[in-house]
């Protein structure tokens, strides 16, 4: 891939790269060296791949994507309802919800690469106008061929309304991942974001939201858990622009092996945005001592009245509660698998019971470290 | 028969010695109270028993049951029925303490080679566990000791023990940041346990505790090494005297012979 169609993929020049990437110019470099064909949506999707989206709670309220298009086959709509409006234009998608979503919508992005290493970028956009919408975000990926995915989104919530999305990311080593969101909240809304990022080559993430209007409110919550020599590049941006907005914050990371993770948790108060409470905290588990995780907390505050508080640590399992485990028989695989799960399981709490039931269990799976 | 022998065991923490020949024998249905002052090394033998990392046995020898304790994990000595109540219990957010108990168990059960308990007869066990030990079961739902007071640990390491229903069970300074009402709570729980099967070895700094637990052996630590043993009238004579009365007694001569 050359360095024109890099730019175009991420939607960046490698100048306004520099400093956001740069813990990341290494795994991007080497994507850009390797040859990647344009990704074909029509490419056919495993029973297996198949299988791990069919939940049964979104039956009907299903949206899939392969490769960055809409899959009509593989989706299901007929229980969308009527508060939901899709609009569909090649590799651009728009969801409008009026009225809330009763059930949670999920949308699935499959990245699948039929012989050759393949890439792909899509835009989905979600404009909640009014009434509460949760969605579940789906990555997932077959292993084999690399591809290279490059998702793109605008999530707008309306005045007083709120917007749930839950993402989760369960890719192969073979697939890469760039996710862009930009999220603008207005008047007393809420916007809600959860992430459970596992797996991938190369994954990165950039969340921007904007408080835009005065009492907009967000949480964000997330998970990344990485083993292998996988590399995942988290970017956070909460930029507080109105009076008596809200943000808190709270992440974890796990790495193991030689993994990389990074976590860039970055709080913005703008001149005039007094009342502002913003909260930002991410603690981070280093499992090898080949692992690294850097983690960047930033807070820029230039209104007078703001309460505000940021903390990032990056650690080690405990010992003593390793030993707590042990001493009452618990063997120390187990162990230490219980620490690492209820490590990560502190970003999910409170989480919509069903979700967080799939990812108690994907963590049990997919978990690094236990068999150490 | 002795359950637990222990023979001049030396323990390094930290690269200094803190056990220098301590001599103990434990036998079943019997109950030990181990007393002594800040710093004699009581919480380091409590440790040393569950296997804690870093607690160096650099002489002696630790038998329980005819095995070599020193040579088995935490777990498996643990599966083998010794129990430490912790002095300092460690909190463990986002581990769920129904879930952690019900781990344990079956980890011990499996060792044994007994069968594992299904969810429904794990937490009939512990209804039954609660009820002797007036703990409620909302305790249950929460985290390993996360945001639990003082007194809250202290009973959930009782409630462990009961549980778990351990041959040798340690108890490091249980009393410790207790009032009194907690502390009988403690006591019943422990005096509901004594069985001839089993024993206790009840480490403390304060003759109280001993009030609710009676014990049938009073060893008096100092440096190290134990430097007096007798009965439960023992504690009484160290309460009415203090520690410096042991020190006093301590002759040269008599440590370097022990």
């Amino acid at each position: 891939m050359d360095a024109a169609a890099l730019d175009a993929l991420l939607g960046s020049s490698a100048q306004e790269r520099e400093e956001s990437w740069r813990y990341s110019r290494n795994a991007l470099r080497a994507l850009a060296q390797q040859a990647f064909a344009e990704a074909d949506p029509a490419t056919s999707v495993s029973t297996d791949i198949r299988a791990r989206f069919a939940w049964p709670e979104s039956g009907g309220r299903r949206l899939v994507f392969v490769n960055g298009g809409w899959s009509a086959e593989l989706s299901d709509t007929h229980a969308l309802g009527d508060t939901v409006r899709l609009d569909v234009d090649a590799a651009h998608i728009t969801l409008t919800i009026r009225g809330g979503t009763e059930h949670p919508v999920h949308l699935v992005h499959l990245g699948i690469a039929a012989g050759s290493s393949a890439q792909w970028q899509a835009t989905c956009d979600i404009v909640v106008e009014s009434g509460a919408a949760t969605i579940f975000e789906h990555h997932l990926g077959a292993a084999g061929a690399e591809v290279l995915g490059a998702l793109v989104s605008r999530h707008c919530v309306a005045a007083d309304a709120t917007l749930s999305v839950a993402t989760l990311s369960d890719l192969p080593d073979s697939i890469s991942l760039y996710r862009r969101v930009r999220a603008v909240v207005r008047k007393h809304a809420q916007y809600r974001t959860t992430h459970a990022l596992f797996g991938g080559r190369f994954v990165r993430l950039d969340l921007d939201c904007e408080l835009a209007d005065t009492a907009a409110r967000t949480d964000s919550r997330g998970v990344f858990a990485l083993r292998g020599r996988q590399h995942t590049d988290v970017h956070l941006d909460v930029r507080h622009a109105a009076r008596d907005t809200a943000s808190d914050v709270l992440w974890r990371g796990v790495a193991d092996q030689r993994a990389r993770g990074i976590l860039h948790g970055a709080i913005t108060v703008a001149e005039g945005a007094d009342g502002a409470d913003a909260q930002l905290q991410t603690k981070n588990l280093l499992l090898s001592a080949n692992a690294e995780i850097d983690a960047q907390p930033v807070l820029e505050i230039y209104a007078d009245e703001v309460k505000a508080s940021h903390g990032a640590t990056v650690g080690q399992l405990d010992e003593r509660a390793l030993f707590y485990l042990r001493s009452r028989g618990v063997p120390r695989a187990i162990a230490r698998s219980l620490l690492i799960a209820g490590f990560c399981r502190e970003a999910y709490q409170g989480e919509d019971a069903s979700l967080a039931a799939r990812l108690d269990a994907l963590l049990a799976e997919r978990l690094p470290g236990a068999a150490a | 028969m002795t359950m637990l022998h222990i023979d001049d065991l030396h323990v390094r923490v930290a690269g200094k010695e803190i056990l220098k020949g301590l001599s103990l024998a434990v036998n079943a249905g019997e109950v030990h109270a181990i007393m002594g002052p800040n710093g004699a090394g009581k919480s380091t033998l409590g440790n040393v028993l569950a296997g804690r990392e870093g607690y160096e046995a650099t002489r002696g020898s630790i038998v329980y049951n005819g095995k070599n304790l020193l040579e088995l994990a935490p777990e498996e000595r643990a599966a083998e029925g010794v129990f430490l109540a912790f002095q300092y219990p460690v909190e463990i957010p986002g581990v769920n303490n129904t879930y952690f108990l019900k781990a344990a168990l079956n980890a011990q059960r499996k060792h044994r080679g007994e069968g594992e308990l299904d969810s429904m007869q794990f937490l009939k066990l512990v209804r039954a566990k609660l009820g002797v030990l007036h703990i409620s079961d909302e305790l249950l739902h929460r985290a390993v000791n996360a945001g639990f007071s003082g007194g809250e640990k202290k009973r959930n390491e009782i409630f462990q023990m009961a549980l778990l229903e351990p041959k040798l069970a340690i108890l490091d300074e249980t009393d410790s940041g207790l009032d009194i009402d907690a502390l009988r709570m403690v006591a019943d729980g422990v005096n509901a346990m004594r069985d001839p099967a089993r024993a206790f070895v009840v480490i403390t700094h304060y003759q109280r505790l001993l009030d609710y637990i009676v014990p049938d052996f009073v060893h008096v630590m100092v440096d190290g090494r134990i430097v007096e043993s007798g009965d439960k009238s023992l504690a009484l004579k160290l309460e009415e005297h203090g520690y410096a009365w042991i020190a006093e007694r301590r002759v040269p001569d008599q440590i370097g012979a022990a």
